[in-house]
């Protein structure tokens, strides 16, 4: 459940309804029913309001600490870290991005083996999106020229196939024809 | 002149003729200017809006989207909401405050943003494609390459900087000067307030976070136009022309220029509401607690756009991007008490169901939404799935409409002091109904590109699988619902008629 939320698009729109749909029914139920229902002004306990205005702020605070906690694992740096502590063997590929092509050091990978990607622009800004054959993001790198280090993570692909790369930062006229493709094979071992 | 100039506007003068009969010209007539030409600016940006879904179903060429997605946020942004909020919040100031909101100063800053707009627009037409973020080095890189002319870049970054001095210096200081400084005139007092009110403490918050977080942007943009004029080599700047350089002076701005937006227009919602009591007690729930969701918003929002560069890391040091996570969701927490402000007031007092509240609420409804999914795209596992892709452009323009429904609210509710004339009841609740519709859907809809991958500004949505077409039909349904909105809101104005 905590891979699909934090590791898909998908995942992402349900954490987006699972605090919209809650306001969804708070919000213009009371508007309906102080415009039309129950115009008149309520008489609610003024202590009651404020316990409900407590309970109100904790519970979002509660809910906004639990999302972000459980998401740590999932930031790629906290991933990239753990990776680099565990695995023996992590293969480095270097991509240079220039206006409208990837040059890429390696495009062949194994399933299950660890891959550092490096990534630097040499001109303007550029994205190094990797798609999943399905069509889902599995990763995007923003590029911005002249950084002294290339954006980085390590990833480990989990399923052989062809693996497209995306550009996903405007970079002018033929933005949309900045593509490319990885091979994932599956292990010798 | 100026009351003349609207008069002979063709259409929209008709809308916004100023009565003058109340010796209120002082903080009307700019206001109206304003008003009425941020409306032209948004006919241009909706043409271009549904322009674009048409140019991928007919597969025209894609230099006409790029031109398309280049003008239609550069529009929608600056001389049509901006100046807009410009309009509405002088007008608000000056009938606040007893002050004028005419003046050199006023002229400057119309000057300035329609003057700016204009020479962009040219660019662009020229063949500059930069989009409204401008992307830098883009501009230079572009020119280099030959996509475009470096005379389009010039023309280009001077309209920017004209906008920008509007924005960031002209209009802060006009409100400042007329909410600290100058002598108070009865006849211009419509409704007295201080700076403890929520309602105007939001607007000077509003102005301080653009004079602060863009005046950085504005000395690098600086350099880099004298470099673009021949006036300094290029050399002399290379510490302003770096791209990281500008790219987080950029974000620094534009990140709180759209804080500073929301607040000002929470802010003006938290006046506005009272208004319309049932029990008319024209007081919220607690101004404390508002003020305290103003000051939080305020203060998490500030730093909160380190959430741009989470995926350059280690460009971004991790320690920056776990504060740009956590002070992206604690802005949540401003949401959540000004939420909490409007739902009890309601509860409290009741409220009479006018067009110009409800489109106030129903923005609101919208704005909070879109907090929702701005909130989702801070928590950093997230945006490595949904940076660049339609998601977070969905959440740029969701929040762009929603600041417009509610100013659009809030307007409804000036209009007739401004202009003498009072709308329609029926046509409001149509205009409100139709927006909303749109406005909503077209939130779910790019939060599901997004979700499926697709990129924004993006010239090929064949390109992917095919849902990405699915999309781009429903953005364009869910926008034509907008464009419904927006001319039964402007129909409204032509139908109104003299109260008197």
């Amino acid at each position: 459940m905590l891979d699909f939320l934090y590791q898909t698009g998908w995942g992402a729109f349900t954490l987006m309804l699972l605090f919209q749909i809650p306001f969804l029914l708070v919000f213009p139920y009371i508007v309906y029913r102080k415009c039309f229902v129950n115009p008149k002004p309520g008489n609610t306990n003024p202590r009651k309001m404020t316990r409900l205005e407590t309970v109100w702020i904790v519970s979002a605070i509660a809910l906004f600490v639990i999302v972000n906690l459980y998401s740590i694992s999932y930031m790629p740096m906290s991933r990239t870290a753990a990776t680099e502590k565990t695995a023996a063997v992590i293969q480095d590929v270097d991509v240079t991005a220039r206006s409208w092509s990837y040059e890429i050091s390696n495009r062949q990978f194994e399933v299950g083996k660890p891959v550092r990607f490096s990534v630097k622009s040499v001109d303007t800004m550029h994205g190094f999106t990797v798609y999943h054959p399905n069509g889902k993001i599995l990763f995007n790198m923003m590029l911005i020229p002249g950084l002294e280090k290339p954006s980085s993570l390590v990833y480990t692909f989990t399923e052989p196939g062809k693996y497209k790369v995306r550009c996903l930062e405007y970079c002018g006229i033929a933005h949309h024809g900045m593509q490319d493709e990885l091979t994932v094979v599956k292990s010798d071992g | 002149m100026l009351t003349a100039t609207i008069r002979r506007t063709p259409i929209l003068g008709k809308m916004f003729d100023v009565d003058e009969s109340t010796g209120l010209s002082d903080i009307n007539t700019w206001p109206a200017m304003m008003i009425m030409t941020s409306f032209v600016w948004l006919i241009v940006a909706i043409l271009l809006g549904a322009l674009m879904p048409v140019i991928q179903m007919a597969e025209l060429d894609a230099n006409l989207f790029y031109s398309a997605i280049t003008l239609h946020g550069a529009a929608l942004a600056f001389p049509f909401l901006f100046q807009f909020m410009m309009g509405i919040s002088l007008h608000r100031s000056g009938g606040c405050m007893g002050k004028s909101a005419s003046g050199k100063l006023t002229t400057l800053i119309y000057l300035c943003m329609n003057g700016g707009a204009v020479l962009l627009t040219l660019a662009v037409l020229g063949g500059l494609k930069i989009t409204y973020t401008v992307m830098y080095p883009l501009p230079l890189v572009g020119a280099q390459m030959g996509a475009w002319s470096m005379n389009m870049v010039v023309l280009g970054f001077t309209g920017i900087a004209l906008v920008l001095t509007s924005i960031i210096f002209l209009y802060p200081l006009q409100i400042i000067r007329m909410s600290f400084f100058g002598k108070q005139r009865e006849e211009l007092l419509l409704s007295a307030r201080t700076l403890k009110d929520p309602g105007m403490l939001g607007m000077v918050m509003s102005v301080m976070i653009l004079l602060v977080t863009g005046t950085p942007l504005m000395i690098v943009a600086g350099a880099l136009l004298l470099a673009l004029y021949g006036i300094v080599p290029l050399e002399a700047i290379a510490w302003a022309s770096e791209p990281v350089v500008f790219q987080y002076v950029f974000y620094i701005f534009a990140h709180n220029l759209m804080e500073a937006m929301a607040i000002m227009v929470i802010s003006a919602v938290y006046a506005t509401l009272p208004l319309y009591l049932a029990d008319g007690t024209r007081k919220l729930y607690s101004d404390k607690l508002a003020n305290l969701a103003l000051w939080i918003l305020l203060v998490t929002s500030v730093t909160s756009f380190f959430h741009h560069f989470y995926t350059t890391n280690p460009g971004l040091p991790s320690a920056l991007a776990y504060h740009g996570n956590f002070m992206s969701w604690a802005t949540g927490v401003g949401a959540a008490l000004s939420t909490f402000t409007i739902l009890a007031t309601i509860w409290k007092h009741g409220i009479k169901p006018e067009p110009g509240l409800m489109a106030i609420l129903a923005g609101f409804v919208v704005y909070i939404l879109d907090g929702v999914n701005a909130m989702v795209a801070g928590n950093i596992a997230v945006s490595y799935q949904v940076h660049g892709t339609l998601w977070v452009g969905g959440h740029a323009m969701s929040v762009l409409i929603a600041m417009c429904l509610m100013w659009m609210g809030v307007l409804y509710h000036h209009y007739p002091v401004i202009t003498g004339k009072k709308l329609d009841k029926k046509l409001g609740s149509r205009f409100v109904t139709l927006y909303f519709i749109g406005a909503v859907g077209l939130l779910y809809s790019f939060a599901a590109g997004g979700a499926m991958g697709m990129p924004r500004r993006f010239a090929d949505w064949d390109a992917g699988p095919d849902g990405w077409m699915m999309v781009g039909i429903a953005i364009l349904i869910f926008g034509l619902f907008l464009i419904a909105g927006f001319v039964t809101y402007m129909q409204n104005f032509m139908r109104s008629r003299s109260i008197s």
